[in-house]
């Protein structure tokens, strides 16, 4: 995918990009944050350890198209469950949800059931994530 | 149709804002919001990129909040003229007061605006206005002329320096630049802060109207420590006490209406040029200029939003 194409794959979308769980690396989430800019799309981004209820929270009020969720640490399963639920409690459950970061395999199926739209691992290539979610976004 | 005292649907004025921001001319004009009888009072922080406004209004809001007030903020940050995408990055800094009910964060993308505003930034105000905050915090990024739309959309205007801002202060004595309500100088932790602070007294004691009854304070403040932030609440208090007192309401509705109609032309304009390239493919620029007054005669035949608008 040359450069230029990808400059406005993402154009107009807003795209919130957050960090729930303990661990305490962003970079992965900085650096989606800058490739979907760089996409055309506005980037919100949360900052590390916010909780589901809050990145619902976010997510509503900024009225995102998307959110993405960057993930490391090993409770993804429950954490994804629970901003399903809390975008669902806040009348946002049509907002799609990402995952992305370090997920195992076994659980792809179980977060697809869960209402996931997508799953990135950190093996993608930027350009890939890009144009996989733009077309998820249509 | 305020909603005063009632809890904020936050769903709702979610929608209803990306409506509006992303509303073509036409499409801005036909969902008018009719200025509510009793709208927010509006307070605009503005300086330079990373002065610290987003830290400030942290501990601003925070201290509102403690006065029992709704809070609306609209946090803009600039769009990538290269990519047309934006990092809208001024929440991080308000985690503290992210969690209160009575508070509503909304970032924006300066899009197509070049004022440090954004795209139908006089709607989105009046949409604040009409879902019942008592007041609303602005934030956008401004140095020299771009604080003049802050000036009409806002009753307070803020304006944060940090000790590097003397530039701005030389500008300010050539008088280039336009006068604030309240002047912080953030970042009083750092060397050169009170130097800053002095001159800026100084320009301001030169700039003094004869008769004027309001007098901007300058507040050192470190905001990443909480101080100055008390101080900067209380001026903030006692500038809208002023105006109340003062302001000729109808002279305030007029300044408003004219950037109001004056941003309204100017986008119309760009999506003019942007959808009759030709106009720019004439023989002399009288002639464009002349067809796109034609075109701007006309009314749009399809109210292309900007998710539709080709490029
Ligand atoms: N030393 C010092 N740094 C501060 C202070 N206040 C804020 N900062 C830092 O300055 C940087 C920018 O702060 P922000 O609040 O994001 O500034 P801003 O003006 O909103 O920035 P933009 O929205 O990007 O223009 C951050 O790293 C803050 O931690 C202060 O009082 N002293
Ligand atoms: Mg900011």
């Amino acid at each position: 995918m040359s450069d230029t194409a990808n400059k406005t794959l993402l154009r107009g979308k807003r795209i919130l990009i957050a960090k729930p769980g303990l661990d305490g690396h962003d970079i992965g989430a900085k650096i989606i944050a800058l490739a979907l800019r760089d996409a055309g799309a506005e980037v919100i981004y949360t900052g590390l350890r916010k909780t589901p209820r809050y990145i619902a929270r976010v997510a509503v009020d900024e009225d995102v198209d998307a959110v993405g969720l960057s993930m490391l640490s090993g409770s993804h399963r429950e954490l994804v469950a629970e901003t399903i639920e809390e975008l669902r409690a806040a009348d946002a459950a049509d907002i799609p949800v990402f995952v992305g970061g370090t997920i195992p395999a076994e659980d792809h199926a179980y977060l697809r059931q869960l209402g996931v739209a997508g799953i990135f691992t950190s093996e993608m290539r930027l350009d890939d994530v890009v144009a996989e979610l733009a077309r998820a976004l249509g | 149709m305020a909603e005063q005292g009632k809890a904020i649907n936050r769903r709702a004025l979610g929608r209803a804002l990306s409506r509006i921001a992303d509303a073509s001319v036409e499409e801005a004009l036909a969902g008018l919001v009719e200025p509510p009888a009793r709208s927010a009072r509006r307070i605009g922080i503005t300086g330079p990129p990373g002065a610290g406004k987003s830290t400030l209004i942290s501990g601003l809001a925070r201290r509102r909040l403690d006065r029992g007030r709704s809070l609306g903020i609209v946090a803009i940050d600039p769009t990538s003229p290269f990519s047309h995408g934006a990092i809208l990055g001024d929440r991080i800094r308000m985690e503290e007061i992210g969690d209160d009910p009575r508070l509503f964060i909304r970032s924006l993308a300066s899009r197509g605006a070049h004022d440090g505003l954004a795209d139908n930034i006089p709607d989105i105000l009046l949409t604040m206005d009409a879902h019942g905050f008592d007041e609303v915090v602005l934030e956008t990024v401004g140095v020299g002329q771009a604080e003049y739309g802050v000036r009409l959309l806002v009753d307070t205007v803020v304006l944060v320096l940090i000790p590097e801002s003397g530039d701005q202060i030389q500008a300010m004595k050539a008088g280039v630049l336009e006068t604030a309500d309240i002047y912080v100088v953030n970042k009083a932790d750092l060397p050169g802060a009170r130097k800053i602070a002095a001159e800026l007294r100084g320009v301001l004691k030169i700039r003094r109207r004869l008769g004027a009854t309001w007098e901007p304070p300058v507040i050192l403040a470190s905001a990443q420590d909480g101080e100055g932030v008390g101080a900067l609440d209380e001026a903030v208090e006692r500038h809208l006490e002023w105006l109340a007192s003062t302001r000729e309401p109808s002279e305030l509705r007029r300044a408003r209406a004219r950037y109001h109609l004056q941003s309204l032309f100017a986008r119309r304009i760009a999506e003019i040029l942007e959808s009759v390239p030709e106009i720019l493919d004439g023989s002399s620029l009288a002639a464009g200029y002349r067809a796109a007054l034609d075109h701007l005669g006309r009314r749009a035949e399809t109210g292309n939003g900007r998710r539709e608008t080709s490029f």
